[in-house]
């Protein structure tokens, strides 16, 4: 066989029977071999399209998402994903084209060191060489991005690699300095044990962490057993049982005001798959003042990087969380913690007939299955709607959350589609993040996929906007969209149906048509531009210091 | 404050770059290395002394990270050992 014919049977053996690209000239031989491989290959219409979409398959479904595209553009295009999907820890693997052998370094048409680029924003690359090594690089590959913290892998292959004759060889045990976590009774599970109970203001702080650790019924159970009340970030909605009385929300920049009272107040901060992002901590030296910090993550690189842990723990998380639930005697704080609950719940009448985009998030949460899929993109849609929907898993919430990438949220709903059939996909996306990846909606219809989109259309760079008004003296300066193009006809040209509503008796049953309508939908909503994310934490300011207006 | 590291490394092209890259985008500073070949050729032996006012083990535990990394010491770094053995 060649080694394209090789990539295809190793992809087979990794249980790959979705991937995500775009052909170019170096990548033939691989698209060659695809065309009569039980392989689905969906054809993108921009490789960072690919990218993201081959990370809403993996966070969808905690499989492996891979994207191809070809060498020089195709491969660059791609980078945007790999850094998304280092940031989110997403388990992908990229293949891409290279030109021949020969040719590399010479400035060959379509050449780049795409492993060079790639260094920063991958766990690992490799440019294969020799066609013998093709398909070990491809085991390791897989191997490597779901290994320990998972990450996005690239392999590089140039054309005559894919050509050459070569052997397809089952995976090899090559890859030695993997993290293994060991289930041991350590010094430090009898410490953190001594810490919780002698703790009386405990707070869970939960990261995506505990969903890419399968550990969500550990984590609920262990919040059932302890009382210990909880906040998550904005990766980690969907761990805790949203019925969960003691589950107070997100914490942060945008957080609840009641899970970021709970966290300053707390005596100890059980860190659960979280990594104190500055986004989460606001000013690091003011969060959590008076905590004890027990940290556990799989990688040690987390541990005391920006907060020192008191105890830190490596152990699988699923076995330390069914360690750590016993009983706790913490009824007082247990009790405060849910009068702040209650005292600072969300409030949806806010007076005027424009539409509320949180009323409207929210209206549309209570709709839909528990299992449905949410994918977002950045900026305050994105805030919003981790502030007002419903999340039962953390695969169900697909957002950009570590680089902040806006354009994610269409590609991301396409792999989530391709991943979840039977479930419901809505892709929440603003004016602006909308029209980064809008190419996008050609994939939908090249596969007829069903993604019922909400564009909420402010006419602004909303989260920009916000802050030129709060910390730029409302100096505006290209956070004007009001030249978008008709959302409807746009959609239309890619035989998507649509309606557009602009007041607020209209969202219901808006909502309700777009819902029970057969494939795509686009349902355009006008809110008002001046309309902010509120609470906010002010930058380089205690996360107690929220504000919930302009001052 | 400088620390000496130690590391073993297998002999690939690009694992002086990731190393280079991480020691710089962690906030560190190289201001000397050595490297020499080991292990008949498979691997390579890097001493390098790095500078910072961060502490080392955030770089130790990145460039530990790195898929090539063999064996990695940081000597000098008293202060350090703890949070490494965390």
């Amino acid at each position: 066989m060649n080694g394209a014919e090789a990539i295809v049977k190793t992809l087979i053996h990794h249980g790959v029977d979705t991937v995500f690209g775009y052909p170019g000239g170096t990548i033939m031989p691989l698209y060659d071999a695809l065309f009569d491989a039980p392989i689905e290959h969906l054809l993108c219409r921009h490789e960072q399209g690919a990218g993201f979409a081959a990370i809403g398959y993996s966070r969808s479904s905690q499989r492996m998402g891979v994207c191809i595209a070809t060498s020089g553009p195709g491969a660059t295009n791609l980078v945007t994903a790999l850094a998304d999907a280092m940031m989110d820890s997403v388990p992908i693997v990229a293949i891409t084209g290279q030109v021949s052998t020969a040719s590399i370094g010479t400035d060959a048409f379509q050449e780049i060191d795409i492993l060079g680029l790639s260094m920063a924003c991958t766990k690992h690359s490799f440019l294969v060489t020799e066609p013998e090594a093709l398909c070990q690089t491809l085991h390791q590959a897989f191997t490597l991005a779901r290994s320990g913290r998972p990450g996005p892998v690239l392999v590089d292959i140039p054309k005559d690699i894919q050509q050459g004759l070569t052997h397809w060889h089952p995976p090899l045990d090559l890859i030695t300095n993997i993290f293994q976590p060991e289930k041991t009774d350590s010094e430090n599970l009898q410490q953190a044990l001594g810490l919780i109970k002698a703790s009386s203001r405990p707070v869970a702080y939960i990261g995506g962490g505990a969903g890419m650790a399968n550990a969500i019924e550990e984590l609920r159970q262990f919040l059932e057993v302890t009382g210990v009340p909880s906040v998550c970030t904005l990766k980690g909605l969907g761990a805790v049982n949203p019925e969960d009385p003691s589950y107070l929300g997100m914490l942060g920049m945008h957080g609840t005001r009641a899970a970021n009272i709970a966290v300053q107040e707390c005596d100890l901060l059980l860190v659960v798959g979280a990594r104190f992002d500055d986004r989460v901590t606001g000013k690091l030296d003011t969060f959590a003042p008076d905590a004890k910090v027990i940290h556990i993550d799989i990688d040690p690189a987390e541990i005391n990087k920006r907060r020192v842990a008191d105890v830190c723990l490596h152990q699988p998380m699923q076995w330390l969380l069914a360690g750590l639930s016993r009983p706790l005697h913490i009824k007082e704080w247990i009790s405060y913690c849910r009068q702040l609950k209650t005292e600072y719940q969300w409030q949806y009448n806010k007076p005027g007939e424009n539409i509320y985009a949180p009323l409207l998030l929210n209206q549309l949460s209570q709709r839909l299955p528990p299992k449905a899929v949410i994918s977002c993109d950045v900026g305050q849609h994105q805030m919003w709607v981790a502030q007002h929907m419903t999340f039962h898993h953390t695969r169900n919430h697909l957002t950009s959350g570590g680089l902040g990438t806006m354009g994610f949220g269409l590609p991301a709903a396409i792999g989530a589609a391709m991943a979840r059939p039977d479930d419901t996909v809505v892709l929440v996306s603003g004016d602006g993040s909308f029209m980064m990846n809008v190419q996008e909606l050609n994939t939908i219809r090249r596969r007829q996929l069903s993604v019922k989109i909400v564009l909420l259309d402010n006419q602004r760079l909303g989260m920009v906007r916000q802050w030129q008004e709060l910390f730029y003296e409302g100096r505006y300066s290209e956070t004007d969209l009001s030249d978008n193009p008709d959302f409807i006809t746009l959609a239309s040209a890619f035989g998507i149906g649509g309606r557009t509503i602009t007041q607020r008796d209209e969202v219901i049953p808006a909502l309700d048509e777009m819902l029970s309508m057969e494939g795509s939908w686009l349902l355009h909503v006008r809110i008002d531009a001046m309309e902010n994310v509120w609470p906010l934490v002010p930058p380089d300011t205690a996360n107690h210091e929220m504000l919930e207006k302009n001052p | 404050m400088s620390f000496q590291l130690h590391m073993q490394c297998h002999k690939q092209p690009d694992v002086v770059e990731r190393i280079l890259r991480v020691i710089r985008h962690r906030g560190f500073t190289l201001d000397e290395m050595n490297m020499t070949p080991s292990n008949c050729g498979q691997r390579i032996e890097l001493l390098m002394i790095v500078s910072s006012t961060r502490p080392a083990h955030l770089l130790m535990t990145q460039v530990q990270k790195l898929h090539d990394v063999v064996t990695l010491k940081c000597i000098d770094s008293k202060v350090d050992s703890t949070a490494i053995s965390c």
